[in-house]
């Protein structure tokens, strides 16, 4: 009987532990991945994310990557003095506890060089990758974008 | 001296003329440098007015190969962006925006006509000007203005661009002019919308001036 109870105290003595190494890992929740459809004769296309950081350690976007791309670069649009231009990021940081967000106008994913054109329906794969060793595969949607619709 | 100056019968007269002759001047000089400003009231912001830029001939290529001239933007209210097909993120909005903003205004005019400037010629084809325009709508017009040659449109309206290329590279970014610029039917620039682009402020802004420069000639 106390072997048994030795058994059950440390299995639950792992799982917790376990449960807590996990969180920290891959606290990482990626929602609202989205690409805008685009003219089919276009070579860079863009995706739009969600980055939750739920764990209690800082980490950092550092690569995206899909088969279908020949890569993918992290960028945030930049309007000053009424000129448009782009500035590249090596990665993204992502606080503990905290959610940043890829969005029109501002941060974004390029992706270079489509295999082939996108339409709505399509699902393409995109994987993320953080600085703590975690890889997330994650479906994006194909949609249009908000004003071309009426 | 001073005794004197205060007693002497001009010193009243004289006082008043100075002060009519500064408050004239400072009139002036406030006038003058208000007329070559952009009107800055919330109706009609944006405007070039007075002495609106008239443009003169210039020959660019349209999305179809065709000669594109002055002549092509006589008589139209025409919307001009600059950008170029390989940015991602503001070409896109914007020209998803000018879909909205002339999907309405063809309800009420005739003479609207929204056009691309491509400010990179070198990938940016005819033909994949011409996929690129017609993905937004059908009727825009997409340009290959050769931004370099003197007489360009991008030259007259004075867009600024600037190429990030790196050697070997030909995934480089372009800087350009994130506004949007107005040609009236007498193919004066008459107005540039800046950033951030909505369709119902487009939609407004273009029908304050419409309005204004009705009234005006």
């Amino acid at each position: 009987m106390q072997k048994i109870n030795g058994l059950i105290l440390i299995f639950i003595i792992f799982l917790n532990t376990s449960i807590v190494l996990a969180e920290d890992i891959s606290g990482i929740d990626i929602s609202h991945l989205w690409i805008s459809e685009a003219p089919p004769t276009v070579s860079v296309l863009v995706a739009y994310v969600t980055l939750k950081n739920n764990s209690t350690k800082t980490t950092s976007l550092i690569s995206v990557s899909s088969p279908l791309f020949s890569s993918i670069e992290i960028h945030r649009s930049i309007v000053k003095d009424d000129v448009a231009s782009m500035e590249r990021y090596s990665s993204l940081t992502i606080p503990a506890k905290s959610t940043i967000k890829l969005l029109p106008g501002d941060y974004h994913l390029m992706l270079f060089n489509p295999k082939t054109p996108l339409e709505i329906g399509d699902r393409p794969i995109l994987t993320f990758a953080f600085s703590n060793g975690v890889k997330i595969p994650v479906k994006a949607h194909v949609k249009k974008r908000k004003y071309n619709e009426h | 001296m001073i005794t004197k100056l205060s007693n002497s019968k001009f010193l009243i007269p004289a006082m008043v003329t100075l002060v009519i002759l500064a408050t004239g001047a400072g009139f002036y000089i406030s006038l003058k440098q208000s007329q070559n400003q952009l009107v800055q009231n919330n109706e009609t912001r944006g405007l070039f007015w007075p002495n609106p830029k008239q443009i003169k001939n210039f020959s660019a290529k349209d999305h179809n190969g065709n000669a594109f001239e002055l002549s092509n933007i006589s008589g139209k209210w025409s919307f001009i962006f600059f950008g170029y097909t390989n940015c991602p993120d503001i070409c896109p909005i914007t020209m998803s925006v000018m879909a909205n903003v002339y999907q309405h205004l063809v309800n009420y005019y005739e003479n609207i006509q929204i056009i691309f400037v491509t400010v990179d010629p070198e990938r940016d084809t005819t033909e994949k000007l011409s996929s690129y325009i017609s993905f937004f709508d059908q009727d825009f017009i997409g340009l290959s203005g050769e931004p370099a040659i003197e007489n360009s449109l991008t030259r007259q309206i004075g867009i600024p661009y600037y190429y990030n290329k790196k050697k070997g590279n030909n995934n480089y970014l372009v800087d350009h002019s994130a506004s949007i610029f107005v040609i009236d039917p007498k193919t004066r620039l008459i107005a540039k919308l800046s950033p951030p682009h909505q369709p119902e402020k487009i939609i407004e802004q273009f029908k304050n001036i419409k309005r204004f420069i009705d009234a005006k000639d």
